[in-house]
């Protein structure tokens, strides 16, 4: 306890140090005037200031206020030694800062208890004062951590603007961070892709869960992948990473390149609503599923909806800030409130109907993070030039024998070697039918010598799958051999596929009958492909596919 | 999922839905899911919205559900199809023999 004794008398300044050397008060400084007080105060630092009211030049008054300034934060309790006993004296001590007085002659027993009261107080101030220092630096390193985790979600979450002009977005988070997240791309097989969907909570803990959920969404894209692929995928992800109490509604659409047949999966999303062009006619599309980041893999139901539109029709999908939001006297805007919004004209905004529930909430506070969507269906053909197709040319063989043509998954080991390859993507269907069509006629009629026209009564038909697995299951010899090469100067995939059979007549490979169950391969062959050719007495097809189209 | 079939309230609609891939490994659980069906059955609707791939087997086993149903009323619909599994349908002309919706 440092205490600064202020008095120009020195038999009085001589008399309380040695008060308070007694009293066990043994760091002590004087000074003679209001002057060396300051200079001295600044220097040392005191604890406790005794100050004399009378004194030639600064009077106690004077220097008062200006020692109480030199730390604001802090309290510096000053007690005043005064001969003054007039009560307009002693309220001016407190007036001018002081927090005390005591008469002189000074009674040495109420000083010193006055001296311990004030130093306890003191204590307390500088322990507030650690508090609030303490506290500062945590504010500021918060708000700093804002910034860092702002810019990245800044930088993570960014919708390409050309895909972004298709949709008419409303994005209100309730705080700094937004725990509802909207993100579109375009798809590489033509058309789009999009997630409209809302974390638990709000605020920067449910915002959090978008980092992984947008990088997986742009990673699933970028290979085109199947939306109930998409949903079991991030499902995955967010069972393993969110705690328990956290899980992520959101719908999962990909609309293709016409913008009116649209692929759903919404788990735990307010319906998506669809308002036909003609007339106000709605139809609901109500959530199926649970929210993601709950079920297990083998409880987790990936099927799809498939909404049908016309041009010109509007697709809605929201998030339930916007029909939770409550007006002033504590009702909900509830389901029939959006529907109400969402048909009070023709033609919707996100805007529109934004500031419906702004105008419904009235003066209360928006409670939670609100997203909009709404999409004008309309083609998406422009998108489609965002992708490249390779300018290098590259060859993949594959050749099987005997029982690895047994393997059920050829045709689609093969799709998934060619899915990495740029613009493979938009003729991903075609390829498929394609390679199925010339793989099964190459091990049926060339490796297992099935004969076709056993398919033309419904039981032979049967029987002529069950003979196939038969054989297949019996084969040990017997070879397919695939040829893919790409030309990039034609932008045009060849494809021959050579069989170890004995070839078949190659007579009127048309389409005959239209009763037949069997004999429709080859004229799809000839629609898909630029050009269909048998050769080696018809163990060898060779086909051209262009990839633009 | 592969194939599942699903009978109207009324029971006069049974509607196939199709997975993915409609295809030959499919050839069994297709004709499954119209085996035994019920009299009351007057329109049999194919629904393909999931599915992204088809190749010819599958034409095959459409028509084998008619032929295997000849003798009995029953109007044939394949609804949803994507652009591409339309086009397939399209080339094979089975817009003659089914509904396309």
């Amino acid at each position: 306890m440092r205490i600064l004794i202020v008095d120009d008398e020195s038999l009085n300044r001589f008399l309380l140090i040695h008060m308070l050397e007694e009293e066990g008060y043994l760091d002590c400084f004087e000074a003679r005037n209001g002057d060396e007080a300051l200079a001295l105060a600044e220097q040392i630092k005191p604890d406790l200031i005794l100050l004399d009211v009378i004194m030639p030049g600064l009077s106690g008054f004077d220097v008062a206020p200006k020692l109480k300034a030199m730390n604001a934060n802090l309290y510096l309790p000053i007690i005043f030694i005064t001969s003054l006993d007039d009560k307009e004296s002693l309220v001016k001590c407190l007036e001018v800062g002081g927090d005390d007085f005591v008469s002189k002659p000074f009674d040495r027993v109420i000083l010193s208890a006055k001296i311990r009261a004030h130093s306890r107080i003191r204590q307390l101030s500088s322990q507030i004062e650690k508090q609030n220092q303490s506290l500062l630096y945590h504010s500021r390193l918060v708000e700093r951590e804002h910034a860092i985790v702002e810019h990245i979600f800044n930088n993570a979450i960014v919708n390409q603007p050309e895909v972004l002009a298709f949709f008419d977005t409303i994005i209100s988070p309730a705080a700094v961070f937004n725990g509802d997240v909207f993100l579109c791309e375009a798809s590489p097989a033509g058309g789009a892709y999009f997630l409209v969907g809302d974390f638990t909570g709000h605020g920067l803990a449910s915002a959090i869960g978008v980092l992984p959920v947008s990088r997986a969404f742009q990673a699933m894209v970028k290979k085109g992948l199947a939306v109930s692929e998409m949903a079991v995928t991030i499902n995955e992800t967010l069972l393993s990473l969110l705690p328990s109490d956290m899980f992520f509604a959101a719908c999962i659409v990909e609309v293709d390149i016409s913008g009116t047949r649209f692929t759903i999966w919404n788990g735990g999303m307010p319906q998506v609503m669809l308002k036909s062009v003609r007339g106000c006619r709605l139809r609901y599309f109500p959530s199926r599923h649970m929210a993601l980041g709950i079920l297990t893999d083998s409880e987790f139901d990936a099927d799809c909806d498939v909404i049908e539109a016309e041009p010109g029709d509007q697709l809605l999908f929201y998030t339930d800030g916007l029909m939770e939001v409550m007006n002033e006297s504590g009702e909900m805007a509830d389901e029939h409130g959006v529907i109400d919004w969402f048909t009070q004209d023709d033609v919707s905004t996100a805007l529109g109907m934004y500031n419906c529930a702004k105008q419904f909430r009235g003066g209360a506070e928006q409670a939670d993070d609100m997203t909009i969507v709404v999409f004008n269906c309309q083609s998406l053909e422009s998108l489609k030039h965002r992708f490249s197709i390779n300018d290098l040319p590259y060859t993949i063989s594959l050749s099987l024998k005997g029982a690895e043509l047994r393997n059920p998954r050829i045709i689609d080991s093969l799709m998934e070697m060619l899915n990495s390859q740029p613009g493979v993507a938009l003729v991903r269907s075609d390829l498929y039918t394609i390679f199925s069509e010339i793989f099964n006629n190459a091990l049926e009629h060339g490796v297992l010598h099935l004969d076709s026209s056993t398919k033309n009564t419904p039981e032979g038909f049967i029987r002529y799958y069950e003979e196939r697995e038969r054989r297949l299951n019996a084969l040990e010899d017997g070879q397919i051999r695939f040829d893919l090469q790409f030309l990039p100067t034609e932008s045009a995939l060849l494809v021959s596929v050579k069989d170890s059979g004995s070839g078949f007549a190659l007579n009127s490979p048309e389409i005959r009958d239209l009763s037949n169950s069997f004999g429709r391969g080859i004229p799809i062959l000839r629609e898909l492909c630029d050009k269909v050719e048998y050769t080696e007495r018809g163990t060898r097809v060779t086909v051209r596919i262009s990839m633009v189209r | 999922m592969t194939i599942t079939a699903a009978l109207s309230e009324n029971r006069n609609t049974l509607v196939i839905q199709v997975d993915d891939k409609f295809d030959f490994g499919k050839v069994q659980s297709f004709r499954e899911a119209y085996d035994k069906l019920p009299d009351t059955v007057k329109v049999i609707e194919v629904d393909l919205s999931q599915t992204e791939y088809m190749d010819s087997s599958a034409l095959g086993m459409l028509l084998n559900m008619q032929k295997s149903l000849s003798d009995r009323k029953i109007e044939y619909k394949i609804t949803h199809c994507r652009a591409q599994v339309s086009r397939i349908l399209k080339i094979s002309r089975f817009d003659k023999k089914f509904v396309i919706a």
